[in-house]
């Protein structure tokens, strides 16, 4: 019967939406970096470990009042313990483990095993539990019980708590970690030193009735204070031999001092990829909507330079040196495979609201075809662009679900024809196309304001402002009209297609933007 | 217009290029180096074998060079620039259309006598960015070179005694009374000047100017009627 209770409460928990939805807010409030809210619960567990912290020291000389006392040891504490239980709750999935094990069971056709079940969530939760960082957590919520004074020095665990919440914090322990048996090595040699330096100056000078170390604690001291070069002086050895272990110990120690600055240098070296890279997903995600370029070769170069005047750019490409060259250039690249679906769930961003489009720019068909497929598996939406290679393998990037293919050659072609048969608007179309000339063509949104301020195409005085209106793109039945006439509306969402001097359109934009007062 | 195309390369740009102006010339010949591999794409057209240190009197002999626009379309960008310094050297009037890969060998290809250089990269990168950033305005500009709507972009002569010598082309609102928007101004076979620039605003209406026009097809015939010019191509 109990059995029964517990695995069918473990099933309408795993299927319970509104269970799964709060372990889920509970889960990225508590350990999700990429969360949106976890900076303000970081934010706020900092400033009570910081609060109990000044406590702390403010009681060591002067009495306080008891309500902060109170405040201190109960309120802060409780803060704690909820935390500790949330995090002990969202660390491991024991509803889960029942329904493996039922299904195993029922699989062999055995009845549950309950023992089992409760064995291996017990075994998860304790793995937790025994971590170092839950260790931390508990001892920094002892102080709870303050009537044991001795226990007080536990609120110096909320210090350590601090590892929690701030990342760079956790970068340099990372090195350390990375590091161990490099560390470990170092400091079973220092620890011989010092013992043997000990012992030896013990020998020396335990005797000497001048001599300032007189138990082996002195002794340890002394050496500790030498080989880590600080040298205070207020120990000094002052028989001959005394002296000579002094110079060995030195010695040594300099060795130690150089061994452990290249240590962390050399551990730094290494995790500076991984720093930057963290830093660059972390911007990648503050965007609002930007382009994935996909290969960083001759075309991607310059789509990327042109694209990037008016819009962020994320380059992805398997070639370090492409990416080395990328962000030499200035844009922010990683070292990700773009035929990986893995690379994209890396940059935890959500593609179908922040990405434009993503642009397969490799200058090898194959290469497009995979990332086109690769996309496409776990998004369908998203726009892609392509450039292809050859022509027979048209269908095969349209398969892969390409929205847009541009084939370089065929468009040679076209601007060859172009060229000889009519060239005056070729000239003219390539000067306003091209980068170079000071005439250009640009698209100007109708905003609310503009279409409030400017109702009719008459009232917008584009001659005024020594440029041309082309014509007026209707978002309403998508149909461009050329030359527009006076009464024409102009309606929020359509697009004026203005010809002129880039100087003169910015000014133009502005005008149209300005708020007007209504006579 | 050229009556024949003399295109050198024997690849997938020559192919596209043949493909694309079959209907401008009558005669189109694509040069290979004997080395090329037969392709099977290129069997419609006109084949005929050439090599960089040609002295082109075999050229000379077969086709009205006079007469021909040459496409320099090799993949080499160095081989390119060796064929359009070669042509140049022999035939001075020569059009020649070459193919760059980047900006950097455009530059040589027009010291080396190219009348019109094609940047591949950069041309292709505009294209991308402009589909991106621009579709709307991409979409009129490739209607109007490609001809899909009727809007299409001519330069008219003012021919002697039009009613609009003497004046000012800005002040006047050519697009409300013709239908046509007028972009730019040649005036003495100079740079075509864009109708608002400072150089365009000193100057008046006179015999000779070429206007640069946008319109409909039917609007356009008219403007030319009323300026008593004709369109050039």
């Amino acid at each position: 019967m109990l059995k029964k209770l517990f695995v069918n409460s473990a099933y309408f928990l795993s299927t319970s939406h509104s269970y799964q939805t709060t372990k889920k807010f509970f889960f990225n409030l508590l350990e999700e970096d990429s969360y949106r809210y976890k900076k303000y619960f970081d934010f706020f567990m900092i400033t009570l470990i910081v609060v109990s912290v000044i406590i702390l020291i403010e009681e060591v000389k002067t009495p306080i009042d008891n309500y902060l006392l109170y405040f201190n040891n109960y309120f802060i504490s409780l803060f704690f313990l909820i935390e500790y239980f949330l995090r002990l709750w969202v660390n491991g999935n024991a509803s889960k483990i029942v329904i493996e094990q039922d299904e195993y069971d029922s699989m062999l056709s055995r009845e549950f095993n309950f023992s089992v079940a409760i064995k291996k969530i017990f075994k998860e939760k304790l793995k937790y539990i025994l971590s170092l960082r839950a260790i931390i957590d508990l001892l920094a919520i002892i102080p709870f019980f303050h009537q044991l004074r001795l226990l007080r020095v536990f609120i110096l665990f909320r210090v350590f708590k601090l590892f929690r919440y701030a990342r760079s914090v956790q970068t340099f322990t990372s090195i350390f970690i990375t590091k161990k048996f490099e560390f470990l090595t170092l400091f079973i040699f220092a620890s011989i030193i010092i013992f043997v330096a000990s012992v030896l100056i013990y020998m020396m000078e335990a005797n000497h009735t001048e001599s300032s170390i007189q138990t082996f604690y002195d002794a340890l001291y002394w050496s500790v204070v030498t080989i880590s070069t600080v040298g205070y002086g207020d120990i000094t050895p002052v028989s001959n031999e005394g002296r000579f272990v002094a110079m060995i110990v030195i010695v040594s120690g300099i060795a130690v001092l150089a061994f452990t600055t290249s240590l962390v240098v050399s551990g730094f070296n290494e995790k500076l990829e991984e720093i930057r890279e963290t830093r660059d997903i972390d911007s990648i995600n503050k965007l609002k909507a930007f382009y994935i370029v996909c290969g960083y070769e001759s075309i991607s170069q310059e789509v990327v330079k042109q694209l990037s005047r008016n819009n962020q750019i994320i380059i992805l490409d398997e070639n370090p040196a492409h990416i080395e060259q990328a962000r030499k250039d200035g844009f922010r690249a990683l070292n990700y495979d773009p035929g990986i679906i893995q690379s994209y769930h890396k940059l935890h961003i959500n593609i179908d609201k922040q990405v434009k489009a993503i642009l397969c720019l490799k200058e090898n068909d194959v290469e497009n075809v995979y990332t086109a497929l690769t996309v496409r598996s776990f998004n369908k939406n998203v726009y892609i662009l392509s450039l292809l290679m050859h022509d027979t393998n048209r269908k095969k990037l349209t398969f892969a679900g390409v929205n847009e293919i541009l084939y370089t050659k065929e468009l040679i072609g076209l601007i060859a024809k172009e060229f000889v048969g009519k060239p005056v608007a070729f000239e003219v179309i390539h000067s306003l196309r091209s980068e170079h000339s000071a005439i250009s063509i640009e698209e100007v949104i109708i905003t609310p304001r503009i279409a409030q301020n400017f109702p009719t195409v008459e009232l917008l005085e584009s001659a005024k402002y020594r440029v041309v209106l082309l014509g007026i793109y209707k978002h309403t039945t998508k149909h461009f009209f050329f030359n527009p006439i006076d009464i024409t509306l102009v309606e929020e969402g359509d697009y004026l297609l203005i010809i002129g001097n880039k100087a003169f359109i910015q000014e133009y934009e502005a005008h149209l933007h300005t708020k007007r007062v209504k006579k | 217009m050229k009556k024949s195309a003399l295109i050198f390369g024997y690849n997938d740009f020559s192919l596209q290029i043949a493909k694309n102006i079959s209907s401008k010339y009558k005669n189109i010949t694509i040069f290979k180096f004997d080395r090329d591999r037969e392709r099977k794409d290129l069997v419609d057209y006109n084949i005929e074998s050439f090599d960089l240190g040609d002295e082109w009197s075999e050229l000379k002999e077969k086709h009205d060079i006079e007469n021909s626009i040459v496409f320099s379309v090799l993949e080499d960008d160095a081989e390119n620039v060796f064929l359009t310094i070669s042509l140049r050297a022999e035939f001075e009037k020569l059009h020649i259309i070459a193919l760059s890969s980047n900006k950097e060998s455009a530059n040589k290809l027009l010291m080396a006598g190219a009348n019109k250089v094609i940047p591949l990269v950069q041309t292709t990168a505009t294209m991308i960015v402009e589909m991106l950033d621009k579709p709307r305005a991409r979409d009129v500009l490739h209607n109007i070179l490609y001809e899909k709507s009727n809007l299409k972009v001519a330069q008219i002569e003012i021919a002697k005694n039009s009613p609009f010598e003497g004046e000012h082309p800005f002040e006047i609102e050519w697009s409300k009374k013709y239908g046509v928007i007028v972009l730019s101004i040649i005036q003495d076979n100079s740079e075509s000047e864009f109708i608002y620039s400072k150089k365009a605003k000193h100057h008046k209406i006179k015999e000779g100017d070429m206007f640069v026009v946008v319109g409909y097809q039917t609007d356009i015939k008219n403007f030319e009627r009323v300026i008593g010019g004709s369109e050039c191509q």
